[in-house]
């Protein structure tokens, strides 16, 4: 629903404005699986949980995927020899308001065939869960918590799902999505007094040392020499 | 009993004549007061609570190219039992209100506050959920420096602006001016209608409720009737 | 009267007749070692401490004076840039990309317009991918230099702070020069910058990489080679490649472990495929192979940019579409049509197609990723993510301090190059 602008100065006070369009692609051009092999090879394994392709700013290959199977698909990904996604560079949520459904993207790069991709799962508004891909990446644990925080999604399986950035008790909701306001649900001295009741040594238990946060090695994957460029170390 | 009682020209003498007597600015206590915050003045430790790019101005003041040592100011105190004046450089959200007012607790009397930065002084940019819109709202301000980042000859200027307010002090008005009751300890420096009105949204901010589509939702807490 | 002598034996086991060591008559060694039963003790360091580079609280749980665990709090700067984002159109969100990373603010500029610009599909003119690399570039000397004056101020030297300070003044006269600001200086724009360099701004440039890298030569004098220096990073926080891959380490941490991805290599832009420069890659991934990896990366930008001097081209600045690009002063007072645009571009903004773009550029501390979501038509960000390289680098603290002592905690936070700005955004 596109809000009517009264004034042009108006239009910047407002947050950004939904399009008409009933049925968003999701930007870009058609994809063309072919250009990307891993695309290739997510159509090929798990054609069923593969909803949509689309190739957005010139380059770039999206690929929407099934939510429920989102860890099986990623444990592939990650473990192909043709694909061997070792590096999960962004994990992130994206609330377009309106009612449409929330979306977890996943921003993935390979550091032996050098090829990035993007994945996106849609969860509807009322079952905001996910399973965590924590244990096939590391990166994930925080940037999971910034998503749990920021938009409510629940990940299923992390070791150590509390706020990051707001307070642990913050009690007005979830910035980051769409239905809330830019300036907090509650008053400006009403956040005050909240903040100054807070209690600054939260966290200083030995039990509250205990919340998961146990340093793990990596999973022992086999350890493949870098590639040597030719020049000195 | 403590400095005033003995000081002369604030006790049940102060009605005699003569130097000793006669109104509560006397030679003498004049003389103390000036030798006191020459002395106050000349050698501030700063506290610096930085946060954010006012901190990086903040330390690039200190070093040799605007040189803060030359102020007195050498000692950066990150102890705030050992500093005077505590300069809070940059935004500071919520979550760290409460450590900002306990470092404020923490220092001992006399001390002195700047707020530089427009993000320390008013929010500046961010007039957000997470953001405090002042932090005058939390501690008692002496200088704003205003600036996003103020230069360092902007936060030297402020530094002089402190001193000059020490110059003007005295010992005789000090306890009433620097008072502060343990009782208001952690309680927000402003009551709810002045934050109410430092923090309103100004006209030309975003205003929040008009959103793409989705409900305004704005939850009442006990306190918001002041808002109406 | 006799004189007693007594002979004492210090800091030698001597023999006896039966081969067995003789007990020394000051420590017995003969004793058992007690049983003492000890606690672990609890500290906080943060989040106002001048060793945590921001405002980042550290709960430790200490055996003595090792590390036994350590949880990083962060939120402590959580300014919303995202949200604010969602309410500015695309060249207004570009003073908020100064404030996240305060210590290279033109590197979080050019990011941010790229990512724009790749979504809306705009090329911009050779010139100002010249400039561009140019700035980003010097703002990588400029960040690298805080993480030294720092890092050094942490171990104990005062020296290299006050020299990488006066160095960074330089550099601070010429952001101000170009756009008359120190830190804060959102140079660009969408489609292009905001003015074109001064006069006189390539000689600036020219003198400052003359000078600067003896300056950069003395402190490798002070540190590298300083016993001290070596004592307290070798060693500390080593991290193997393939956790470090897993943590999602980039940037000179990443190469310091062993694992050569540079994204001005991997994923070049700005033609940074035809620039001869090296990437520094490390062995150990200790603090001491990051501090190495930066110092030489430093002077890689050095060499970088006088390539890019070299190489600059004239012409626009801006990309010549008027719907991109505000036109001149001139052009809007005198001809109705460049009013109308000018008028359009302030107001409204630059339409977007639809889609999402995601690009990573390599910034002073690692890989920083812009991910930008719009709408058909859309003035404003539907998302604007950032995705900061001192988050993710940081995460990987309760593994690298495990095991250390306090003060080698201090050590690894430092060697990190973590900024709070971008971390808490």
């Amino acid at each position: 629903m596109t809000d009517e602008k009264k004034s042009g100065l108006d239009a910047i006070d407002e947050g950004p404005t939904a399009s008409d369009a009933a049925t968003p692609t999701g930007g870009g051009t058609a994809g063309d699986p072919a250009d990307h092999a891993s695309v290739q090879g997510l159509m090929a394994q798990f054609s069923d949980a593969v909803m949509r392709h689309r190739v957005n700013a010139g380059d770039q290959h999206v690929v929407w995927i099934d939510a429920a199977r989102s860890h099986e698909m990623l444990t592939w990904l990650r473990d192909d020899p043709d694909q061997l996604y070792d590096m999960m560079s962004d994990v992130t949520g994206l609330d377009y308001g309106s009612g449409r459904p929330v979306e977890v993207v996943y921003q993935m790069y390979s550091t032996t065939h050098k090829h990035i991709l993007r994945l996106r799962c849609e969860l509807p508004l009322d079952a905001l869960e996910i399973d965590s891909v924590c244990d096939l990446w590391k990166s994930a644990n925080w940037l999971e918590r910034e998503v749990y925080d920021l938009f409510g999604v629940t990940f299923k399986g992390h070791p150590d799902l509390r706020r990051i950035l707001m307070p642990d008790d913050y009690a007005e909701g979830h910035p980051l999505r769409k239905d809330f306001p830019l300036r907090g649900r509650f008053s400006r001295a009403e956040q005050t007094r909240r903040a100054l009741n807070q209690e600054v040594e939260r966290y200083y238990l030995a039990e509250d040392l205990d919340t998961g946060l146990v340093p793990q090695e990596a999973p022992t994957a086999e350890i493949r020499p870098f590639e040597d460029a030719g020049g000195d170390l | 009993m403590g400095l005033k009682d003995v000081l002369p020209g604030s006790g049940p003498s102060a009605t005699s004549g003569g130097i000793f007597g006669a109104g509560s600015p006397t030679f003498l206590t004049s003389k103390v007061d000036w030798i006191i915050n020459w002395g106050r003045r000349n050698s501030l430790w700063p506290m610096p609570f930085g946060t954010a790019c006012c901190a990086i101005e903040m330390m690039a003041s200190a070093a040799s190219n605007y040189d803060l040592a030359r102020f007195g100011m050498e000692r950066m105190s990150f102890s705030p039992r050992q500093a005077d004046v505590l300069i809070c450089a940059g935004r500071v959200p919520y979550k760290l209100a409460p450590v900002l007012r306990r470092i404020w607790d923490q220092m001992p009397q006399p001390k002195w506050c700047i707020s530089m930065g427009a993000c320390a002084s008013s929010g500046g940019v961010f007039d957000v959920y997470s953001m405090v819109q002042g932090i005058d709202t939390i501690i008692p301000v002496d200088v704003y420096i205003p600036g996003c980042p103020p230069r360092p000859e902007g936060l030297i200027y402020g530094l002089m602006m402190i001193q000059e307010k020490i110059r003007q002090e005295s010992l005789t008005k000090h306890f009433e001016h620097r008072a502060e009751d343990p009782a208001l300890v952690a309680l927000p420096r402003a009551s709810d209608l002045e934050v109410v009105g430092l923090t309103g949204p100004f006209g030309n901010s975003t205003q929040q409720e008009q959103l793409t589509g989705g409900v305004a939702v704005r939850a009442e807490s006990p306190s918001d009737d002041l808002l109406s | 009267m006799s004189q007693k002598t007594l002979e004492i034996n210090v800091g030698r086991q001597e023999m006896g007749a039966d081969g067995l060591p003789v007990p020394s008559p000051i420590a017995p060694f003969d004793i058992p070692e007690p049983d003492i039963g000890t606690e672990h003790m609890l500290i906080n360091i943060g989040p106002q401490h001048p060793a945590t580079h921001g405002v980042l609280r550290l709960v430790c749980e200490l055996d003595g004076e090792t590390v036994k665990k350590v949880v990083p709090h962060i939120g402590y700067l959580h300014s919303s840039f995202e949200k604010l984002g969602e309410y500015r159109t695309w060249n207004q969100i570009v003073p908020l990309t100064d404030r996240m990373d305060y210590l290279a603010p033109l590197i979080y500029n050019c990011a941010y317009v790229m990512s724009v610009e790749k979504l809306m599909g705009i090329e911009v003119t050779e010139r100002c991918k010249v400039v561009r690399v140019i700035l980003m570039e010097l703002d990588r000397i400029f960040g690298h230099l805080l993480w030294l004056g720092t890092t050094a101020i942490d171990v104990g030297a005062f020296t290299p702070f006050l020299y990488s300070f006066q160095e960074r003044e330089r550099i601070y006269k010429m952001h101000e020069s170009l756009t008359g600001a120190r830190i804060t200086t959102s140079a660009t724009r969408v489609g292009g910058m905001m003015a074109d360099l001064p006069e006189g701004w390539i000689d600036q440039l020219k003198h400052f990489l003359d000078t600067f890298p003896d300056t950069l030569a003395e402190v490798h004098h002070l540190l590298t080679g300083n016993l001290i220096h070596i004592g307290r990073t070798q060693g500390i926080g080593a991290i193997s490649a393939a956790d470090a891959i897993n943590y999602g380490f980039t940037g000179p941490n990443l190469r310091a472990s062993g694992v050569d991805y540079d994204l001005r290599k991997d994923r070049p832009y700005y033609d940074y495929e035809t620039y001869d420069f090296e990437v520094p890659v490390g062995e150990h991934g200790d603090c001491y192979d990051r501090y190495l990896c930066r110092m030489e990366e430093m002077k890689q930008s050095v060499s970088l940019l006088r390539q890019a001097i070299d190489r600059l081209p004239g012409g626009p600045i801006n990309v010549e579409d008027p719907n991109i690009s505000l036109p001149s002063k001139t052009d809007a007072m005198s001809d109705m049509e460049s009013m109308i645009h000018h008028f359009k571009l302030i107001t409204d903004g630059i339409p977007a197609p639809e889609g999402d773009c995601y690009l990573g550029i390599e910034a002073s501390k690692g890989e920083l990723g812009m991910y930008l979501v719009a709408e058909e038509g859309s003035t404003k960000p539907i998302r604007w993510r950032v995705r900061p390289p001192s988050f993710v680098n940081l995460s990987v603290i309760p593994k690298l301090a495990e095991g250390h002592l306090v003060s080698d905690l201090i050590m690894i936070n430092a060697s990190l190059d973590i900024v709070l700005g971008e971390i808490d955004r």
